[in-house]
């Protein structure tokens, strides 16, 4: 079977998410998804059209014995840092893969792959505060592609900036100068990490400067976000 | 009037900064996730699988791998109401495919078989305490667009979809319940499914036509 063939594609992704692809068509399903982006994106869509459904059942409360054994199995020592942490890792990937949620598969594409890829990095940029009045205190969210070659961010709540200025987003190294990655129409979009960008930084900044951005090259106006990352 | 699907879009921008936190590591910002959201994805997991214990151990794998896979949820790509669901969802229908703890199916009264069913709601000769899939589609599709969507379905397509969705039937049980054809049955569905993409898309153009 074709699976690019976009009707194809579209209709099991629909009977993916309702929940009626079952057997072993789920499972093969389940098994395209990490080397098939139309696919992915198709069950993404009907994922987001259809979990608001699920808001009209009424919540029904664990007994506390699932918080305790959660916490017991992810305390205790940071799993994810602990030696041979990328093993782990691997190994989470795969029992994530047998679990086959369309919007974690961005890891599952690792194990497709011959050379894996580490996974995206999201950073939290937090509202310095500076230029109170200028920026609202929304968070930004920033997620690096897990190739870093790309950067998208997002206002947690829409952002109103004076027509005059603009917002500008910076990759800052822990020495030398903070270099531009672009401007940030209402806090959100999409950006290039062109060649090493990104190299031996470790914070990433929001500038308010004039409309365009900075006519320097440089930071001029105060940084009102503010996030930590590291590569 | 509650509105539940505009009600996920605004706890879904609380949770996006949660689930960021829990991604570098932040357990309380996780503990605070769980508090907000195990009692939704808990009633998502026991609405396909009923048995109690077994919900329970679905609900601990479901967010033992949350925390592990924070750090690679988009929030440029997803709500993260709708991640989380989706993840309790698959467990739980994977679940089912295991398990031999499918639920036993209530059988339709007497009086359902044998009538003109095409403008009747069969399901609600079914006797049962908690709400059944057509009360939650009423409910859930409060929300305008949603809700003139379903609306525009016929009855048993309605009824079909709500059975697979919320029960997590398949298409041979929903066929069993309704005591229609499978390829009858098949063909609802997916017709169902066509009509509400084409009619949410319809109302998202018209929405942006009248922002503008």
């Amino acid at each position: 079977m074709d699976y690019g063939r976009p009707e194809l594609a579209d209709r099991l992704a629909a009977e993916y998410a309702a929940g009626t692809l079952r057997g072993a068509a789920r499972r093969r399903f389940e098994r395209l998804l990490p080397a098939h982006p139309q696919l992915r994106a198709a069950a993404r869509a009907w994922e987001e059209r259809l979990m608001p459904l699920t808001a009209a059942i009424a919540p029904v409360q664990p007994s506390g014995e699932v918080w305790r054994r959660i916490s017991e199995r992810i305390g205790g020592g940071d799993a994810r840092t602990a030696p041979g942490g990328a093993w782990q890792r691997l190994a989470f990937w795969r029992s994530l893969a047998a679990f086959a949620s369309v919007a974690a598969i961005g890891l599952a594409v690792l194990l497709a792959n011959p050379t894996p890829q580490p996974p995206p990095i999201v950073v939290v940029l937090a509202p310095t505060g500076a230029a109170s009045g200028a920026a609202p205190a929304a968070t930004l969210v920033a997620s690096i592609s897990g190739d870093r070659s790309s950067l998208v961010t997002r206002a947690i709540a829409p952002l109103s900036i004076q027509p005059d200025r603009s917002l500008e987003l910076w990759a800052v190294p822990t020495t030398g100068a903070p270099r531009s990655l672009g401007v940030l129409p209402g806090g959100s979009g999409t950006v290039a990490l062109r060649g090493k960008v990104l190299a031996g930084a470790d914070t990433l900044a929001v500038t308010l400067e004039p409309a365009g951005g900075s006519p320097t090259g440089l930071p001029t106006g105060p940084v009102v976000y503010a996030g930590k990352f590291s590569l | 009037m509650v509105k539940p699907a505009a009600d996920w879009t605004e706890r879904s921008l609380d949770l996006s900064r949660l689930l960021a936190r829990a991604g570098v590591g932040d357990r309380a910002a996780f503990a605070t996730l769980y508090e907000r959201t195990s009692s939704h994805l808990f009633a998502v997991v026991l609405r396909i699988n009923r048995d109690r214990a077994q919900a329970e151990d679905i609900l601990q794998e479901v967010y033992v791998n949350v925390w592990r896979a924070a750090q690679s949820f988009d929030a440029a790509q997803s709500q993260p109401l709708t991640w989380l669901t989706s993840i309790a969802r698959n467990r739980a229908i994977d679940s089912l495919r295991r398990g031999q703890t499918q639920p036993k199916l209530q059988t339709l009264g007497a009086a359902a078989s044998g009538t003109d069913a095409e403008d009747e709601d069969v399901y609600d000769t079914v006797a049962d305490d908690a709400p059944g899939p057509l009360d939650l589609l009423s409910r859930a599709t409060d929300a305008r667009a949603l809700g003139e969507c379903m609306d525009k379905l016929s009855a048993l397509q309605r009824q079909s979809v709500a059975l697979a969705f919320y029960q997590g039937l398949s298409h041979a049980e929903v066929a069993e319940q309704l005591r229609q054809p499978l390829g009858t049955v098949k063909s609802w569905v997916r017709r169902a499914l066509l009509a509400l993409k084409g009619c949410l898309q319809g109302a998202v153009v018209r929405d942006g036509a009248g922002a503008a």
